[in-house]
């Protein structure tokens, strides 16, 4: 009787122990689970996906170079997206600016104008990542160069998966037989329209060459077009913006219609909601309102440095708090 | 606290948060002083795009 009594709680205390075990049991589990999900891996890209109009950016602009008065110099754009697992969508195309360093042998980007650039287009998705370069050669060598490798290789150990994509440009194609004004794809690592050609690879961390790199069209924006159009303002005031958007939280930029053409409105949030300074920058004018429940107010912007003329105001308004 | 409303882009970013979040299981990430909103998992950070952008090599 004892043994079965004995046996009995013995049976009892395990019963006990699984119950009390189970669900921490459980939860042990889910943390292996969790912990063994493994983080995003990303694998050598198979190809990369331009939106249609990041590809109408390119050989516009690439056409636009080549009609203006620097088109014997070489040009090229930074390419924003998001970086899959084995593929990258290009999603915005950041110009190398009026202020880059360029001639007939290289360009080497306006790097401040860009940093501007990939705030106000990171504003509507902070997923966009830095992908690549394109870059155009004057004459017909649609490959990196030797140079090209010797940067681009050091480079591309920052960038998503240790791999980074290339596209030259060249004005060396000729258009197909029917003279239509579609693109075409005489490889699947190259688009052409008219004269204009894209040629596009891959280059990864420690690897020895650049590989071609299929590229395709999908329908979507250039999220970064609109900007094209004020770039020689952000440009122009470029460190100047970059310096308020790291001093203050919540600064927010948009593409609005000025006087004459587009305009960038900066607004700068104050502590009471639906307030902010708004500064408005076009051509050479810059003009600032304070804005009360979504309705502007003139100020006087006392400065034509805009970070001097926002903390100008902030101080003013400061001082009118009791 | 701050218990303002959110504004279109911060809206906009917390709707894509949390269809990520149901769709595909990515992760939303909390402030830890105040457990606010603070992006999802999948977010580049302004350092690693700025630093990027900075170190463009010059083409040849």
């Amino acid at each position: 009787m004892l043994q079965a009594l004995v046996n009995g709680a013995g049976r009892l205390v395990q019963d006990l122990r699984r119950s009390i075990l189970r669900p921490f049991a459980g939860q042990a589990d889910q943390r292996r689970a969790v912990a063994a999900r493994p983080a995003r891996q990303f694998l050598p890209l198979k190809r990369v996906l331009l939106t249609d109009d990041v590809g109408r950016t390119l050989f516009e602009e690439y056409a636009a170079h080549q009609a203006g008065s620097r088109g014997e110099e070489e040009t090229g754009w930074v390419l924003l997206g998001l970086r899959e697992e084995e593929e990258a969508l290009v999603l915005a195309t950041l110009p190398a600016g009026a202020s880059r360093d360029a001639g007939v042998g290289h360009v080497q980007f306006n790097s401040c104008g860009q940093v501007v650039g990939s705030r106000i287009v990171r504003q509507q998705d902070r997923r966009l990542a830095i992908l690549g370069v394109v870059h155009t050669h004057p004459g017909s060598l649609r490959h990196p160069s030797e140079a090209d490798f010797r940067g681009d290789s050091a480079w591309v150990e920052q960038l998503r998966g240790s791999e980074g994509i290339f596209a030259i440009g060249t004005a060396d194609g000729n258009s197909p037989a029917n003279g239509t004004a579609v693109a075409y794809q005489p490889r699947l690592h190259v688009q052409c329209l008219g004269p204009l050609r894209f040629s596009w690879y891959a280059l990864g961390s420690g690897q020895r060459n650049y590989r071609a790199l299929p590229v395709s069209y999908t329908l979507g924006p250039d999220l970064a077009r609109p900007l094209h159009s004020v770039w020689a303002l952000i440009e122009a005031h470029g460190d100047r913006l970059d310096r308020l958007c790291r001093q203050q939280t919540g600064v927010t930029f948009e593409v609005v219609p000025g006087k004459q053409g587009p305009a960038l409105t900066v607004f700068v949030p104050l502590a009471e909601p639906g307030h902010g300074i708004r500064v408005l920058l076009e051509d050479k004018e810059m003009r600032c309102f304070l804005v009360r429940d979504g309705k502007p107010f003139a100020m006087d912007p006392c400065d034509d440095r805009i970070d001097r003329a926002v903390y100008l105001l902030l101080a003013e308004l400061a001082a009118q708090v009791e | 606290m701050d218990f303002r409303p959110l504004n279109d882009t911060e809206r906009r970013q917390l709707i894509t948060a949390l269809r990520g979040n149901a769709e595909q299981d990515r992760a939303i990430l909390m402030d830890r002083r105040d457990t606010s909103f603070v992006g999802t998992a999948d977010e580049v950070t302004d350092e690693e795009v700025i630093a990027a952008i900075r170190s463009v090599p010059c083409h040849y």
